[in-house]
């Protein structure tokens, strides 16, 4: 017996560890890649032996990069804290008026509530390269264009569809008597929503906000088109390394170890919420 | 500055002494290259700002432009500091990445928007622009007096990269014509011709081939001979950039056009011939012999990475891209040459189909005056010889700066041939595609069928008759045909 369950250990450590390596090795490859100069990475056959270099990360904190012909100022540090701004303030934004509102669509039945709701989600719809020419001009009438606020308005445009319509399937899961308990028991309308609404669809929330975030972090195109130089995310400064004389590989793997920590550390320390809040909205009682 | 060193410079400027002689006095008063590049450059425009021209008319406005992350804005940034004091004007800059560049042009242009006064184009792009009425022809600049400073020698930019930038807005309309706009204005421009890896030919005891034959040949004499490399990097992804560079170059070698023009203004695919049949079957032949195994995914990156690894043994491909990659960063570094191509053995010389990156004015901007201002130093003489001696501003379109002695004597040091390559191709260097609206659609169907023949989906000659069938009924549908 005890054999067996040896064997059944090794078998599933060894399955672990394959689908682990299958999934990390681009990462690890990446990681590596970070400490190589351009000529060792591309040097045939490719190696895993070489000696170690900060050069990559040293152009990238330091903001200069040195290019087979000449040295280019970059901007990562820059984008990297452009990319934080823009999605924690547009998700911060999205949290708030998204979670009254999936609440709302979920609990108080109006007329004309299945409409704005779809409404809003259908500007996930719409290719944002349609949008964004109209949305230039106006920017620009409004005074809009080239503005932090402006960006984290038109991010608005990924998060709250997916904020809203996600929290709204946890509000609606729960059940109403608890609500209503709440209510005989002498409470208000607004002590029912953060007291009983809020905390029982809290991993869905976070499991949202979550999403919400890599989204935003994702975008390319909105600050590309709506912003200057100076306003760029990091999706738009990694393509800094792409130049005319050359591929930077080496300052691309650490652009990216960098870029991706954010979104990694966040995800780690929700991923309990993530999967719950995900399991929880996926079935329907 | 100091009067020594001033006079020093000087006497430079005036000929009085060599490049190295002035070098050599500077180093010996303490002064490192850089300094005095700077200091050359200072008394430059100094010498500038003394031809009666007023270039302080804009003093206190604020530019604002649009780049392309490159070693031409480069160059100009480095340089930016006498020209704010030249004209006594402020510059802001947004650079871009070229994989995003051009969509945040459009953006920007299309919009109307008034953020940016000039920006780095392609002369291709403008043949969009232009018609639809996002750029200003800067005819009306150039043969202004008032407007543009005595020493600009607009004739001292080469011909066929100034006719080029030019071109009347009718589509089939020959580029450069009497009656043309001028776009844009020339600033660095490639050339196509081969780049070699000298070290990989000398060990593999091969000699650089002169003609498209000799190419096919070379090519797959290197694979054969070398561990490790392909023969040829040319471009295949699917794209209007693939056609550009070494293809088009050896097709109008061979005196072949991509479209006909008719008396009437009509246009119809000119690709279906003999001659070009002929040079799609060499060309396709050469790829699966000796071309990149993921050939239809390479783009100027892949072909000038592999050539610096050491994984391609030549390019034929814009002769810049040879000369980023000889540069430090690649381990072939000092072992590329470089050598002028005529595809057709009848041919007396080559005829490189050219990428011009040029300054454009854009028409919604408030200040365009003092934009020209910007546009027309930029594109001197003294900031070309600048950029090209001191920086990577190479090709220059000024026959002034090519006639330099020093730039010459820098690039015949570290980049062999290039002069020789340049001096005999410049002459037949131009773009050889018919300007109209649909470049950019019509050429990127041209990559995808070649990549349908080079994979044997289809033989050439069915190949070549499915796209002169497809050209002819886009141009028909556009009104064009």
């Amino acid at each position: 017996m005890q054999s067996v369950s040896t064997l059944e250990r090794i078998l599933r450590g060894t399955a672990i560890s394959l689908v682990i390596f299958f999934f990390m090795f681009p990462i690890f490859w990446i990681f590596l890649m970070s400490f190589q100069t351009n000529e060792t990475i591309l040097r045939v056959p490719p190696s895993m032996v070489f000696e170690p270099t900060l050069t990559n990360y040293r152009s990238l904190i330091s903001g200069t990069l040195e290019g087979s012909t000449a040295t280019l100022e970059i901007r990562f540090m820059s984008n990297l804290y452009n990319s934080l701004f823009l999605s924690v303030t547009s998700v911060t934004v999205g949290l708030l008026l998204g979670v009254p509102a999936a609440y709302a669509f979920a609990k108080l039945k109006f007329r004309g509530s299945e409409d704005i709701a779809f409404t809003l989600l259908s500007f996930r719809f719409a290719p944002p390269l349609l949008v964004l020419l109209p949305l230039t001009i106006y920017f620009q009438k409004i005074g809009l264009a080239d503005t932090y606020l402006g960006l984290i308005w038109v991010y608005q445009l990924i998060v709250l569809p997916l904020i809203l319509w996600i929290v709204r399937g946890y509000f609606e899961d729960i059940p109403s008597d608890i609500e209503y308990a709440h209510r005989i028991a002498g409470h208000g309308f607004w002590s029912t929503f953060t007291k009983i609404a809020l905390p029982l669809a809290g991993p869905g929330i976070a499991a949202a906000g979550l999403l919400a975030f890599i989204f935003a972090w994702n975008n390319f195109i909105f600050a590309l088109v709506l912003a200057s130089a100076d306003k760029q995310p990091v999706t738009v400064g990694a393509l800094a390394f792409i130049t005319a004389s050359g591929i930077n590989y080496g300052q691309i793997a650490a652009g990216i170890m960098l870029s991706i920590a954010p979104t990694f550390a966040l995800a780690l320390y929700a991923q309990r919420y993530l999967v719950e809040g995900l399991s929880l909205g996926a079935v329907k009682g | 500055m100091y009067d020594k060193e001033k006079k020093l410079v000087q006497s430079y400027m005036n000929g009085g002494i060599s490049r190295r002689g002035m070098l050599r006095g500077l180093a010996s008063m303490g002064m490192t290259a850089a300094t005095a590049s700077v200091l050359v450059n200072a008394v430059a425009t100094e010498a500038l700002a003394q031809n009666g021209f007023d270039w302080k008319k804009h003093s206190g406005t604020n530019l604002k432009l649009l780049l392309n992350q490159h070693p031409y804005a480069d160059a100009m940034i480095a340089n930016l500091e006498n020209f704010k004091a030249l004209t006594g004007m402020t510059v802001e800059y947004d650079i871009f990445p070229e994989d995003v560049y051009f969509d945040k042009v459009t953006a920007a242009l299309s919009s109307g928007s008034t953020e940016y006064d000039a920006f780095m184009t392609g002369a291709y792009m403008t043949w969009t622009y232009g018609p639809a009425g996002w750029i200003d022809d800067l005819n009306e600049y150039i043969g202004d007096d008032s407007k543009t400073n005595p020493d600009y020698n607009w004739e001292d930019m080469l011909e066929g990269v100034r006719n080029s930038c030019a071109w009347n807005g009718q589509p089939g309309g020959a580029l450069g014509s009497d009656d043309a706009k001028q776009w844009c204005i020339p600033w660095g421009y490639e050339q196509n011709n081969l780049t070699y890896n000298s070290r990989l030919f000398r060990e593999a005891a091969l000699t650089v081939p002169t003609n498209l034959d000799e190419l096919v040949g070379t090519a797959a004499e290197a694979k054969a001979k070398i561990d490790g490399a392909y023969g040829i990097g040319v471009r295949g992804s699917r794209s209007w950039a693939t056609i550009h560079p070494g293809f088009l170059s050896g097709y109008a070698n061979f005196g072949e056009k991509d479209l006909n023009v008719s008396d009437d203004g009509k246009l119809s695919a000119a690709m279906n011939t003999d001659i070009s049949r002929a040079y799609h079957e060499k060309w396709v032949q050469m790829i699966q012999e000796s071309g990149a195994p993921d050939w239809s995914t390479h783009t100027w990156y892949q072909a000038g990475t592999d050539l610096g690894a050491g994984k391609s043994a030549m390019i034929f491909d814009a002769d810049i891209l040879g000369y980023f990659m000889n540069g430090t960063g690649n381990s072939e570094a000092g072992n590329l040459a470089f050598a002028p191509f005529a595809a057709n053995p009848d041919a007396d010389a080559p005829t490189p189909n050219i990428w011009i990156w040029s300054l454009a004015m854009a028409s919604a901007g408030k200040q365009k005056d003092a934009a020209w201002y910007f546009m027309q130093w930029a594109s001197g003489p003294e900031h070309g010889l600048f950029g090209a001696t001191e920086k990577d501003f190479v090709n220059p379109v000024r026959k002034s700066v090519w006639a330099d002695a020093g730039f010459r004597s820098r690039l015949d040091t570290s980049y062999p041939g290039y002069v020789d390559m340049h001096d005999l191709s410049a002459p037949g260097a131009k773009i050889h595609f018919t300007a109209q609206p649909l470049f950019f659609d019509l050429t990127t169907e041209w990559a995808a069928m070649l990549q349908k023949m080079v994979a044997k989906e289809l033989p050439v000659d069915e190949g070549l008759g499915q796209l002169e069938a497809s050209v002819n009924r886009q141009l028909k549908e556009a009104g064009l045909g």
